[in-house]
């Protein structure tokens, strides 16, 4: 025989606890069903969290775009700032012939030199 | 009163489409919606019980109800029920666990007399007694049962509300506890024999 079947008073205990089940108040119930409908919820698939996302990248795509295109002009008129009172033409002459280094302005002051050592070898040669 | 057995499908039919599969899916959240419903109560109360704390039991109720959904709501329904009250289980051994190291001062205001408890003569019921509660009037009765079960040890209380009140056998609350059969009869025995002292001692 089973212990439990032995002990007659185990069957008012059982509806007891079966009252006390029944006798929950309107407020723990609520709550009770708001954590199974969150409970529940983590089973659906989450379509708020990507709906967003096309727009988002979107956005961004846009951003960069209006970056680039705001950017660049900025940059290509950045030495007109640097020489201020000159024209847009010696602006677009500055960008086609950029001011040479040290060493060719040391080319162009031996030109002469050069001329004479040259003409110096062809006659050495002649 | 609806059982909980009597709600659940035995299992869910394979799915072959994906409409097939959704539709699936909305007959599974439905029936565990169902299910949830149906034992959510009895939940409570364990947790109530186990904690003394509307409160408390409400929180562990919901943390139980989500695990279970997150690990368990893939298996065979007529397996749901154990799995729930394991999961409750856990979160019920995690709050005394936090509880005890933060009052481990009081422990000792909780020791038992054991000896009572070891005295297999004394654990023998006399089935021609109708019992302690019996002898009690209404309100009288469910307050003494909830004080005596508020009182029992963690596992003791479980094992006796899975197999008396949930009708759960032994290896179904062994499996829910996670120990052994052997285990469950001795929190059993050791349950029963302190609630009939305690429900006497409120006569």
């Amino acid at each position: 025989m089973n212990e439990l079947d032995r002990q007659p008073w185990i069957d008012d205990a059982r509806a007891l606890l079966d009252e006390s089940a029944q006798a929950v108040d309107a407020a723990s119930l609520s709550r009770l069903n708001r954590a199974r409908q969150a409970a529940l919820a983590q089973r659906r698939p989450r379509r708020q969290a990507t709906w967003w996302l096309p727009a988002a990248g979107l956005a961004c795509s846009g951003a960069l775009l209006l970056a680039i295109v705001v950017w660049a002009p900025l940059r290509s008129t950045h030495p007109v700032d640097a020489a201020p009172g000159t024209g847009a033409a010696a602006v677009q002459s500055a960008e086609a012939d950029p001011i040479p280094g040290d060493e060719a302005f040391e080319f162009y002051q031996d030109l002469e030199f050069y001329a004479w050592l040259d003409a110096q070898e062809q006659e050495s040669d002649g | 009163m609806t059982t909980i057995a009597s709600i659940l499908p035995r299992d869910f039919p394979t799915p072959a489409s994906t409409a097939d599969r959704a539709n699936v899916a909305t007959s599974r959240d439905s029936t565990l919606d169902r299910f949830l419903k149906a034992i959510e109560r009895r939940a409570l109360r364990m947790a109530e019980l186990a904690t003394g704390s509307r409160e408390e039991a409400l929180d562990l109720v919901q943390d139980a109800m989500f695990g279970f959904v997150r690990h368990y709501a893939e298996k065979p329904a007529p397996e749901w029920t154990p799995l729930f009250y394991r999961v409750l289980d856990n979160r019920l051994n995690d709050w005394h666990r936090r509880r005890r190291v933060r009052l481990r001062w009081i422990d000792a205001l909780f020791s038992r007399d054991r000896d009572a408890e070891s005295d297999a003569l004394a654990q023998v019921p006399d089935p021609a007694d109708p019992g302690p509660l019996l002898r009690l009037a209404g309100t009288q009765a469910a307050r003494a049962l909830d004080s005596a079960l508020t009182a029992l040890p963690l596992r003791q209380r479980q094992a006796f509300l899975l197999r008396v009140w949930e009708g759960f056998d032994v290896a179904a609350t062994a499996a829910s506890m996670r120990c052994s059969e052997g285990s469950v009869k001795t929190h059993l025995s050791r349950a029963l024999a302190t609630l009939r002292r305690k429900l006497e001692a409120h006569e």
